[in-house]
């Protein structure tokens, strides 16, 4: 860990100086005065030099993202000085007297008459060597204490120096007044300082040496906000499309507001689709930017099984039809869906590939119509997704599913512990370039894909397929991809910030890399181009869109981790589904 | 108000002779008294009693936020019975200092009418006072020992001690040498060392000779020789209108190097007076460049006023003050104006007609205030309540418009 402590920032703000001589100039005050000063204590000039003091860690205590606490050895030999401006009492025998008791009192007649004169103290040569605690919270601000008496010496210049015993009464006084504001007064002053710095602007803190020793551990913990990793075409609340550095703006200050644009008018949309799908009413919302799509497969059956009665025993067949055909299939991605975090529910949906089954197997019975006009656009948004690896594609299923689970899928759960072996082995079959991982995204391909390799195992499959929605290989994907060796149903939902991420990141990180993206490519099946004259054509267009995307990325990519590394990584994160 | 201790210590004085008012130090008595004078702060209960003619107690008890108090002995070698002790009875003028109305000087005693022979010996001793105070939360210990050395002189130590003090406290010695035409003080104070030397010179003529105070003869009629020679030969005793004087000291310390210096005058008027009572000082500290001077007037027996005027030379600052003490008499019942009715008619004056006279100048009480320029405003109030005296003070600042009362106070003394 390194600490960087900034001196001249701090001494070159004018601001500062004004600042810290009103807290100085009240502090100065406020303490009983000796009797040779007569009249407030105006601190004049202050400057804190440029030579630093020298600082030794000594301990910390304590160190957390908003909280710090440490032992420091400072020593300061600077030129930092201060100038005061005050009355005093001339009259040495006045200042006597006033502190002796009044019986044992000369009481001299006019001898102690006062005389008021105006003075200027300078005081120069502080040398400081103290022994800091030093405690920081981002709500109560800074506290430093001194644990011993700091002030080691300090050379006291005034408009009295040429009377011996008035400077040494001056010395004498200061540096003893000197001492109680250091040990009682400072601690003070910079916490207030300090709060006035931390409360109405967060960046200065950062400018400050303990905010900069807290960065580290904030900067590592930020990739987990589902919101620092968004959606390659972000929507807000009004659909506007927003670029990727007004998201990493947004996702940095608030990401709890940010959820609540995201969420609310898509959630509707969601569960109006659910709902159509339900009910078999023809009309679908519109939601921009995403991709339905409708598995048909074998996982389909078995979510049936596990959990919707409403699906016949001949869907499979049904959908393995459409599939071939690749065509139809309609697919429902949601590209942007950030905001999975939102949804307590989402952990019944994550099993999702049984709820996407029943889902897809009912808009493949009425997808048709939509089918066509999908493919036009949210074909190609899919693409997008996909540009950015395997974890789009998981998304996708996952978005996916969570449409579909809104009506069903607890019962899948219980299976799913047992997939991920199965799974792996899919992952180890086929060998793939990147290239043909581009291809094998669009969609009908990789649908069509996927089910074939579904339908080749059907029969196995079936024995299980009461325990696992295996069928979708998405889920597979997402588990693969989201989760470590050892993926966790509950944790996955979730999606928030706090540990599930962090394994997968590590390797989405690694599979920003093209060798990475292979992963996605295995598991899709080895030749995408051969099932159909159509599908190649549409893959090269999209394979020419692709590029141009994946070339845009990269560009964005190194743009952000210029500036902001953990955001780009965020990036690779599978953007948060909707939860639903 | 003074203490009863204070009041014991100027009985004291007076009745060894002394002269407190023949010192640079009270040369401003008078203007101090009405302008500088003391409000007390809390509540406070003084008990004290003269015991015995030589020895006096006093008791302590005041709450300024935390109870305190303390515990004072006096002892003296004189006895005191020329004051009233009794709360009830005591004069306030002598409590309540104000006006100092200064007397005709007066020779100091010769050193041999001092001397007691007993059997061939001299037995007299130095006369003596000695005061101790304990302040009990403190634990602050004051101390005083008082002697009179020679009829010219006295000595004055007094102590404090105390934790809290640099060298756990501080002693200074004052020894006074009073010559009626002239006074030198000298005095040593062992907090750094501080040396000083005060002097008061009256100008006018050498004060009268004391007559020996003759042995008379039992009869009254018949005057012995000697005494009809003095009657004879005495001048007529010019008794002067008032009395200039002029003084100055000078202090040094020798451990901080430091040390302070002013001159004073003073016209005062004495009692041949025809006019009013009034009295001017003009001090002058040459080192600080500071200058003050007084005017305070009696302008009757129930009120004076009194004014300062303070400017330094240097710093151009200046301050007024001026001040007042209002007396009032004991109200009583006035002696009804139909005396002479009664006495035509034959008729007989009643009692309290008869009583009132001897205590005319019974005070019920003293008002004293005080204003400077900055608008500070002192008030006092200080008399006899049965047999209580209480003083009751109150300090406001006219010139803050919030928080104007500054201090208030009230003391009652019981004293038997």
């Amino acid at each position: 860990m390194a600490f960087n402590f900034n001196w001249s920032p701090l001494t070159a703000d004018a601001s500062f100086y004004t600042r810290a001589q009103e807290l100085l100039t009240a502090a100065l005050n406020k303490s009983p005065k000796p009797p040779i000063i007569v009249d407030d204590i105006l601190v004049n000039e202050l400057n804190l030099g440029s030579v630093p003091p020298d600082l030794e860690i000594l301990e910390i205590g304590d160190l957390a993202e908003d909280r710090f606490r440490g032992i420091f050895k400072m020593c300061y030999t600077g030129d930092a000085f201060l100038t005061l401006k005050t009355r005093v009492q001339a009259n040495p025998l006045n200042t006597y007297l006033s502190t002796k008791p009044s019986f044992a009192s000369p009481q001299p007649l006019a001898a102690s008459s006062g005389l008021t004169i105006p003075i200027q103290i300078t005081l120069s040569e502080i040398k400081l060597s103290a022994f800091i605690i030093l405690v920081f919270s981002k709500q109560k601000g800074l506290t430093l204490v001194f644990r011993n008496d700091p002030l080691e010496s300090l050379k006291v210049s005034s408009t009295f120096d040429a009377i011996p015993f008035v400077r040494e009464y001056l010395q004498k006084e200061i540096e003893g007044q000197l001492r109680t504001l250091l040990m009682d007064e400072v601690p003070v002053i910079i916490h207030r300082l300090s709060q006035r710095l931390w409360l109405p602007d967060y960046r200065e803190k950062e400018g400050q040496e303990l905010a900069r020793n807290l960065q580290d551990p904030t900067t590592e913990e930020k990739p987990v906000d589902p919101l620092a990793s968004p959606p390659q075409d972000p929507v807000d609340v009004s659909g506007n499309i927003l670029d990727a550095s007004q998201i990493a703006a947004l996702s940095l200050d608030s990401s709890s507001e940010m959820h609540a644009l995201f969420s609310q008018k898509n959630l509707l949309r969601l569960g109006a689709l659910t709902d159509s799908h339900r009910t078999l009413s023809l009309f679908t919302p519109g939601i921009r930017d995403v991709v339905f799509r409708a598995w048909a497969g074998p996982t389909e059956r078995g979510e049936m099984l596990g959990s919707s009665g409403k699906a016949t025993p001949a869907t499979p067949a049904m959908t393995r039809s459409h599939s071939y055909t690749g065509s139809f299939s309609t697919t429902y991605v949601f590209s942007d869906a950030p905001d999975a975090g939102n949804h307590s529910t989402r952990p019944t949906l994550m099993s999702l590939g049984s709820a996407t089954s029943g889902l897809s197997h009912a808009s493949s019975k009425h997808g048709k119509p939509h089918g066509g006009r999908k493919r036009k656009h949210r074909v190609v948004n899919l693409r997008k997704k996909t540009a950015d690896g395997d974890d789009l594609d998981s998304i996708s299923g996952e978005s996916s599913t969570a449409s579909g689970t809104m009506s069903s899928a607890p019962s899948v759960f219980g299976g799913r512990p047992q997939t991920p072996a199965r799974r792996e082995d899919e992952l180890i079959t086929p060998p793939s370039t990147p290239d043909l991982l581009r291809e094998q995204k669009e969609p009908g391909d990789g649908t069509l894909t996927r089910t074939r390799g579904l339908t080749t195992r059907l029969p196995q499959r079936d024995e299980s397929a009461d325990i696992t929605p295996r069928a979708s290989v998405h889920g597979a994907f997402m588990e693969a991809s989201h989760v470590g060796p050892q993926p966790e149903e509950g944790k996955r939902p979730t999606l928030r910030p706090s540990q599930t991420l962090q394994y997968p990141l590590k390797e989405r990180r690694e599979q920003a890399s093209p060798a990475t993206l292979q992963g996605p490519a295995r598991q899709l099946s080895p030749s995408p181009f051969a099932e159909s004259p159509v599908e190649g054509i549409l893959g090269q267009a999209w394979m020419t869109r692709m590029a141009s995307e994946i070339a845009r990325k990269v560009q964005d990519q190194e743009a952000a981790k210029s500036g902001f590394w953990d955001h780009n990584e965020g990036e690779d994160l599978p953007p948060p589904a909707y939860g639903a | 108000m003074l203490g009863f201790m204070d009041y014991v210590q100027n009985a004291f004085y007076e009745a060894s002779h002394w002269n407190r008012d023949n010192s640079y130090g009270t040369l401003t008595a008078t203007s101090r008294n009405i302008l500088d004078f003391q409000t007390p702060d809390g509540i406070r209960l003084h008990v004290s009693s003269l015991a015995s003619p030589n020895f006096a107690t006093s008791y302590t008890l005041g709450s300024v936020g935390l109870v305190d108090g303390s515990l004072s002995y006096l002892y003296s070698s004189l006895p005191l019975t020329a004051y009233a002790s009794k709360s009830s009875a005591i004069d306030l003028h002598r409590v309540v200092p104000g006006y100092r109305q200064l007397q005709d000087l007066r020779q100091p005693d010769e050193p041999r009418w001092w001397e007691i022979w007993h059997q061939g010996k001299r037995v007299d001793r130095r006369e003596a006072l000695l005061y101790g105070r304990l302040f009990l939360p403190r634990s602050t210990l004051e101390a005083l020992y008082l002697r009179r050395l020679t009829p010219k002189a006295q000595l004055r130590v007094s102590c404090v001690s105390d934790s809290r003090l640099p060298n756990g406290g501080t002693i200074l010695a004052h020894l006074q040498y009073d010559a009626a035409k002239h006074n030198t003080e000298y005095i040593y104070s062992t907090d750094s060392a501080l040396l000083g030397v005060r002097g008061l010179y009256n100008f006018g003529p050498e004060p009268p000779l004391v007559e020996q105070p003759f042995e008379q003869s039992p009869d009254p009629t018949i005057s012995t020789a000697n005494e009809a020679v003095a009657l004879a030969t005495a001048p007529a005793p010019v008794r002067p209108n008032g009395r200039f004087s002029a003084g100055g000291e000078i202090y040094y310390g020798l451990l901080n190097k430091s040390g302070g210096i002013s001159t004073g005058l003073r016209f005062t008027t004495l009692p041949a007076h025809t006019g009013f009572p009034y009295t001017m000082t003009l001090t002058l500290n040459p080192l600080m460049g500071n200058l003050s001077s007084t005017y305070s007037v009696l302008a009757s027996p129930l009120l004076a006023l009194s004014s300062r005027f303070d400017f330094n030379v240097y710093s151009y600052e200046s301050e007024l003050q001026v001040g007042t003490e209002l007396w009032r008499r004991k109200s009583r019942p006035m002696p009804d104006d139909l005396d002479w009715a009664r006495r035509k008619l034959g008729l007989p004056l009643l009692e309290q007609s008869l009583a009132k006279v001897d205590d005319a100048d019974d005070m019920a009480g003293c008002l004293k205030a005080r204003l400077d320029q900055r608008g500070s405003l002192g008030l006092l109030w200080e008399g006899r309540v049965k047999e209580l005296l209480y003083s009751c003070g109150l300090t406001l600042d006219l010139k803050s418009a919030q928080n104007m009362v500054r201090g208030f106070g009230l003391e009652v003394q019981y004293s038997s």
